[in-house]
């Protein structure tokens, strides 16, 4: 991720592992009209900004949206994908360093600010709805992050 | 997913795609009168329009092209079709979300076995899919999956086969007996998505060896 750099993941694996629930979590989310990872989201981030904003956004699937997913009773295969994900997911974002640097500074808004609205777009949905959106859209989380994984 | 159903007008509404043509289909319900007519929409997830498939409106077929719909990878998608009766009675059922890099298959390689006296070149030819590039050209398979590769194999014998891959188009089992049949096999592999192609199948016999010994 830009000047970010993480080894030791094996992104198939994750893709797997979404795989194998995909269709029943994107069932549940019957909004069709909103999307949480809009395309002013990810798309089009420069390689400095991608480290700030993939930890900043598999932080908050970790805390938030797997951490509510495991409280739920949901069916045994989406705990296995969970924490298949949620594993993988503390291993990156433990190999994240985000540099703090002040010349970084603008580039870490412009990153939050993108972050935000992501943020935003899930608080504005009840909580059950905002969880199965956002794990239902892993797949466009992973297909980003794909980008910065074929970089190294 | 079901939005209004008359039971039994409308089943199966799913996308087929292979190689990003990406082809909605639908079957009839056994309740459903011939003259039954369907008409689709499609929208990008996110948006709230259903925009209407010209084309595929009010048709008695049972499948609508929306490849060039659908030709944003980047992108996800639904599709749904309502189904009328003669009667006046309707159903409408939605897709589940569409996504065209994960959902296409992989068509078989399109491949040219070449044989010669003691070996057998075969040559992978290049897989343009309907997605347009940046610059307006259509992108091939190659382009679009960055860790696609091609598995080789050439059947010997019944116990024995030789085995070649790579991402590279130009491939050459070396060391074979003259005037021999073999049985070439060529499939495409996308690690990262978990899709492998079925495979093209060659059937060809290595040329008399005319040398004088």
């Amino acid at each position: 991720f830009g000047p970010c750099q993480v080894k030791g993941v094996v992104l198939s694996e994750l893709w797997k592992a979404f795989w194998a629930v995909k269709n029943t979590v994107q069932a549940q989310d019957n909004i069709t009209s909103i999307r949480l990872l809009k395309p002013e989201v990810l798309p089009n981030i420069s390689d400095a900004e991608s480290c700030f904003v993939a930890h900043a956004l598999l932080k908050f699937y970790l805390n938030v949206v797997f951490k509510n997913y495991y409280n739920k009773r949901v069916e045994f295969k989406i705990l296995k994908s969970l924490s298949t994900l949620a594993n993988n997911f503390i291993l990156i974002i433990s190999k994240l360093q985000p540099s703090q640097e002040n010349e970084m500074f603008a580039i870490k808004e412009s990153a939050h600010r993108r972050f935000l609205l992501f943020q935003r777009a899930f608080k504005q949905l009840d909580i059950e709805a905002a969880l199965a959106k956002a794990f239902g859209e892993m797949d466009i989380l992973l297909t980003w992050m794909e980008k910065f994984y074929h970089q190294l | 997913h079901v939005t209004e159903d008359t039971p039994g007008l409308l089943h199966h509404v799913k996308f087929q795609s292979q190689n990003f043509e990406s082809i909605l289909m639908w079957d009839s319900g056994p309740t459903s009168p011939p003259d039954t007519v369907y008409s689709v929409e499609y929208k990008t997830y996110g948006q709230r329009q259903w925009l209407a498939k010209a084309g595929c409106q009010q048709t008695t077929r049972k499948s609508c092209n929306l490849t060039m719909e659908t030709g944003n990878l980047t992108e996800l998608y639904y599709a749904r079709v309502t189904a009328l009766s003669p009667g006046g009675r309707s159903a409408t059922k939605m897709t589940d979300r569409f996504s065209p890099l994960y959902h296409t298959t992989i068509k078989p390689p399109d491949v040219t076995c070449v044989p010669k006296v003691r070996s057998i070149q075969m040559m992978v030819h290049p897989m343009p899919t309907p997605i347009l590039g940046e610059d307006g050209h259509q992108l091939t398979l190659e382009k679009i999956f960055q860790d696609l590769f091609y598995r080789l194999e050439l059947q010997v014998n019944r116990t024995y086969q030789m085995h070649l891959e790579g991402t590279q188009r130009e491939y050459e089992f070396v060391g074979l007996t003259p005037d021999t049949e073999f049985i070439g096999v060529t499939t495409i592999s996308v690690p990262t998505w978990s899709k492998e192609s079925a495979p093209y199948v060659c059937r060809v016999r290595t040329l008399p060896d005319r040398t004088w010994t």
